[in-house]
């Protein structure tokens, strides 16, 4: 049995995160409370990552799963088989969480959006312009420099691809007024990007 | 940053606590549940007649009982914790169920063909699963509830092994009453309750071994 653990430990103690955690880990099991943060401090760290890699869709909520696992992994903490490395018995900790978050917010998740402005302009550019960052950076540029009535009336219109009677109504100006902002706008962009080619 | 002040705070409880020792919690739990499912059983069905005592039936079924509950004690126990090594108990449990059917085969092969129906179904088959799953439910709450205090990360695997547990209890217990008397009817029918019992420990999981 004792050789079965072994063999399996080995790859895990090798790892430079079990390296400095292990003995810290076993001091702080002792009672000494600074390795004891110190070890929290490095299973934060990797926690954090974890989750990241793992929930994309909702970041906002990843602090809080490093905090709740990082709970679970102090009250449990009598749970630690050292047979096992210190690293692999905490994924396996915040594999559960993870789960479990799943499964409280797939009902939740169903009922609402999370509503975010810098998503929904990051769509819009990338409905519009594919998603190659360095286009819509190369637009974003050439639109700072036209005149603000101009780059409103394209923003509008060509970007997040409202009718010209809906940008009218929202701006206010009139429907001919807006279709030659961007007439003349489209015109003075492609100027712009003439003459930076040339 | 908020996890940082939470680290400092979790840091001054640094030294151990004493750790409940898991398989003590859980065979406390378990010889509670078994008397609890012995309570209803001769309550519900009386014990057997004495005189069966001097025959091999039942002590084949407390055997085959009392072995399950020794290989889902450690599966269990396994599967309470956020990490263990399953191979050993889950072998052992498959070395168990495969020698009772054998066993159960082999006494069939012997009985007159014309015994044979009533060898593998007696007069309860219909009834005994049910029995066995019923008597057992008191144990597979308790034990769930005991193993929740741990961290089982693998709810439905968790709660599979807590109902196998309280399954074999129970068919042990319910051994003291079953007039049945052939191997073949154990391998079957017991095997059914338990296993019944397993499924339900399983899909109760979700609601009983959720820890936070």
């Amino acid at each position: 049995m004792s050789e079965l653990n072994n063999k399996s430990a080995a790859p895990y103690s090798d790892h430079p995160l079990e390296r400095e955690l292990a003995p810290l880990w076993q001091q702080a099991q002792a009672g000494d409370e600074k390795a004891y943060a110190k070890a929290l401090q490095l299973i934060a760290r990797r926690l954090r990552s974890f989750f990241k890699r793992r929930m994309n869709n909702t970041p906002e909520d990843i602090e809080d799963m490093v905090q709740e696992t990082l709970m679970a992994v102090h009250t449990r903490r009598h749970t630690y088989d050292s047979n096992f490395p210190v690293s692999a018995w905490i994924i396996a900790i915040a594999k559960y969480k993870l789960i479990d978050f799943w499964r409280r917010h797939e009902r939740r998740d169903r009922l609402h959006d999370e509503f975010d402005d810098s998503d929904v302009n990051q769509a819009i550019n990338e409905a519009a312009l594919g998603s190659n960052a360095s286009n819509i950076a190369d637009v974003q540029t050439l639109l700072t420099q036209l005149p603000a009535k101009q780059r409103k009336a394209i923003e509008l219109i060509k970007l997040l691809g409202l009718s010209v009677t809906e940008a009218a109504q929202q701006t206010g100006q009139s429907e001919s007024a807006l279709k030659v902002q961007v007439h003349r706008g489209i015109k003075q962009l492609a100027n712009m990007v003439q003459k930076t080619s040339s | 940053m908020k996890t940082d002040r939470l680290i400092e705070f979790l840091a001054q409880g640094a030294s151990t606590e004493p750790a409940p020792a898991l398989s003590g919690r859980l065979l406390m739990t378990a010889s509670l549940g078994l008397l609890i499912s012995l309570a209803i059983v001769m309550v519900l069905i009386g014990p057997l007649p004495a005189e069966m005592l001097t025959t091999a039936s039942p002590w084949i079924k407390l055997a085959y009982t009392f072995l399950l509950v020794v290989a889902a004690v450690w599966l269990t126990t396994g599967l309470a914790k956020p990490l263990a090594r399953l191979a050993t108990p889950v072998t052992l449990l498959w070395l168990i169920l495969l020698g009772m059917l054998g066993l159960g085969a082999w006494t069939l092969i012997q009985t007159p063909a014309n015994d044979r129906f009533t060898a593998l179904f007696g007069q309860t088959w219909l009834l005994c699963p049910w029995i066995v799953l019923l008597v057992s439910l008191p144990t597979l709450i308790a034990l769930q509830k005991t193993v929740r205090e741990f961290a089982p990360t693998h709810l439905r695997q968790a709660g599979f092994a807590c109902g196998l547990l309280a399954g074999a209890l129970g068919a042990a217990a319910y051994a003291l009453a079953c007039p049945e008397d052939s191997p073949a009817f154990v391998a079957v029918w017991y095997t059914a309750g338990i296993l019944m019992t397993a499924l339900t420990g399983a899909l109760s999981s979700r609601w009983l071994l959720r820890w936070a």
